[in-house]
């Protein structure tokens, strides 16, 4: 018996562990999305949980005859380590935030990408070329973008709100969902008192610790996955929440409106790029110029509905997009807001600390 | 003296070899080389980049007795202990009754046991969310049969979170209280009643003591887990009441800083030998921690 209830356990705890590790991403090589023959070759993507349709990585396949190995993450932390770590041809497609693209620039991991053969980038509006982050989109072109917005339960929340400061009343206590998320919580905290989302100044970075914590009481729960859950059951009568999930929210529950900051919001944009040891680049620009046609982003859009850089892409997508201001973000919210760059040891160290101090 | 020397390979050394060396090179690959390199990463720096280079620093583990990180651990030792003592108090009985059935029923409550378990736990910790969050089944049948007005907030606290760990850990303290119990001969508790002792005083003086291996070895068993189970008080807990298992996923996974990281992984490390050696010291048999 005693042998038996010894192998049970060990079972069991093995079962758990798989649990947790499957969520941890796979091989490439062995997680592919289709079994399309790979008459074209092959590419491994290393993209964004959530942010890719199948459909448009198989309608890619078939056109090209090409096959995606595609793998996943959630994070752009957990992008760097894998390109840290694997060989640095793992991958020939990764799908990085601004910030991460400048990281990854300043230290060479990124090959410069040939516009010869990426004709659909005229697609892409100019106010969205060009970025601070990677100048002259050297490196990089831009899928996907939006903001961290509010969203406010208009049926439950009587008071008007109107930026980020308004979300530290303590009328609201216990009814935020935030997202999970140092820099961007910090940035909020930051932007609500006039400073930047990127500062290092010390004197400032103890006044957004302190007035963080008044912060505390108000969240009812920290969740960067699927924020849009707690907002659509009622939960949580505010959200501090990615913009697409906040529409997605909106779609489900009428009483959900998004709020863009007074202050000027947390801004990101995601972009297609090419690590630098990649032997397939030619496969890879292929995959690019594909990403970046008109017809390619309005089924992505259908699916996840961010804020769509591809000007092409507009003049065929219908009302529920354009006349979506959750979707298709006015251009004034992105001149207004500000992108997080990357900070210094030090300074990072100090983001931190704010950030456990809150979350003990 | 060469050949003296083959024949004692031969009849020593090869068969040791034989049994031995798959197995040493199992916890070699799988256990001591990965402890060394976190260990080591322990004591290594970060560039300007955040990248771990191997730099000998000691800053990993000064960063240790941050105050923040203290509340948190020791957050994660209450929620551990809680967690325990509530698995204990209710397994306890639940392994008595099974130990004492017939063996045709035995088997079905022991299955019981066990079934969950092949369930992936992060669906049936979700599962937990729906079943008490402010709109799901229990506060809409409460509100429904009018007990309640406004939903009672289970969901996002400490208590959710010890909750979940609860259940997912239940099973590691039965499986061993189980086998310490069915093993407790039954002539003693005969000549306990027959020397006058009634049911409380003979559980008291005879089953708990003659089963506190079982005890020790399941609250170890569910102790340990508990301080890592960092998605239970994400999903459960709403991240409101970390365990020293979110420190450790957040250094790998968002923050960037491996070496802390590892740091904090040791000092895990280092709770649960010291557990596991008052264990020993308390008479604990470490057969059945199933190690």
């Amino acid at each position: 018996m005693k042998k038996l209830t010894a192998m049970i356990m060990a079972m069991a705890m093995t079962l758990s562990l798989f649990a947790l590790l499957t969520g941890c991403g796979s091989d490439p090589s062995t997680e592919g999305t289709s079994g399309t023959a790979a008459q074209g070759g092959s590419i491994n993507a290393y993209i964004w949980t959530e942010y890719v349709p199948e459909s448009v990585i198989k309608a890619f396949e078939t056109e090209t005859g090409i096959k995606v190995n595609a793998s996943f993450y959630s994070s752009n932390e957990e992008l760097y380590a894998k390109l840290q770590s694997e060989s640095s041809d793992a991958y020939d497609i990764i799908l990085p935030s601004d910030y991460m693209i400048e990281k990854l620039v300043s230290q060479d991991m990124l090959a410069a990408l040939d516009f010869s053969k990426l004709e659909n980038f005229k697609n892409i509006g100019e106010s969205y070329k060009n970025p601070e982050f990677d100048p002259g989109n050297v490196y990089s072109v831009p899928y996907l973008g939006g903001v961290a917005g509010i969203a406010v339960n208009t049926a439950k929340v009587t008071k008007e709100v109107k930026s980020y400061a308004d979300l530290f009343d303590p009328a609201f206590a216990n009814s935020i969902v935030a997202l999970d998320d140092s820099r961007a919580v910090i940035g909020l905290t930051a932007r609500s008192l006039g400073y930047s989302m990127n500062t290092a100044d010390a004197a400032e970075l103890d006044a957004i610790a302190a007035k963080l914590l008044t912060l505390k009481s108000n969240i009812k729960l920290y969740d960067s996955d699927s924020p849009k859950s707690a907002l659509i059951s009622g939960e949580c009568s505010l959200g501090f929440a990615w913009s697409a999930e906040i529409a997605l929210a909106m779609d489900e529950n009428a009483d959900i409106e998004i709020v863009f900051p007074t202050e000027g919001a947390y801004l990101f944009l995601d972009n297609w790029a090419i690590p630098k040891g990649s032997a397939k680049q030619d496969l890879a620009l292929q995959f690019i110029n594909y990403m970046l046609k008109a017809e390619t982003m309005v089924d992505v859009l259908a699916e996840f509905p961010y804020v769509n850089p591809n000007e092409a892409a507009l003049a065929l997508l219908d009302e529920s997009y354009t006349g979506n201001h959750a979707k298709n973000i006015p251009a004034e919210v992105f001149a207004k807001g500000e992108y997080i760059k990357n900070l210094d040891t030090a300074t990072q160290a100090k983001y931190e600390e704010i950030w456990t101090n809150l979350k003990k | 003296m060469e050949k003296h020397s083959r024949h004692q390979f031969r009849s020593n050394t090869l068969p040791a070899l034989g049994t031995v060396g798959p197995v040493g090179i199992v916890l070699l690959g799988l256990v001591a080389v990965p402890l060394i390199y976190v260990g080591v990463m322990s004591f290594c720096s970060l560039d300007q980049y955040g990248n771990y280079i191997y730099q000998f620093t000691f800053d990993n583990y000064k960063n240790l007795l941050n105050p923040s990180y203290i509340q948190i651990y020791v957050q994660s030792l209450l929620i551990a202990l809680a967690t325990t003592i509530i698995c204990i108090v209710l397994g306890y009985p639940f392994a008595y009754l099974i130990a004492r059935t017939e063996s045709k029923r035995k088997n079905l409550l022991y299955m019981l046991v066990i079934i969950p378990f092949w369930t992936n736990s992060l669906i049936r910790i979700y599962g937990w969310r729906t079943f008490l969050g402010d709109t799901g089944w229990l506060n809409s049948l409460l509100r429904g049969f009018g007990i309640i007005d406004a939903p009672i907030e289970f969901m996002y606290t400490r208590g959710a979170t010890i909750l979940g760990m609860v259940y997912c850990l239940f099973p590691f303290m039965i499986l061993p209280l189980y086998s310490a119990i069915e093993k407790l001969d039954k002539n003693l508790l005969e000549a306990s009643a027959d020397l006058g002792a009634k049911g409380r005083k003979t559980l008291l003086n005879i089953t708990i003591p003659l089963t506190k291996g079982g005890i020790f070895s399941g609250s170890i068993m569910v102790f340990i887990p508990c301080l890592g189970y960092f998605f239970v008080s994400d999903i459960l807990g709403g991240g409101n009441s970390d365990v020293i298992g979110n420190l450790i996923q957040r250094q790998f996974q968002k923050a960037n800083n491996w070496p802390l990281g590892a740091a904090i992984s040791i000092i895990l490390i280092l709770i649960t030998l010291v557990l596991v050696k008052a264990y020993q010291k308390a008479g604990g048999d470490m057969d059945s921690l199933g190690v």
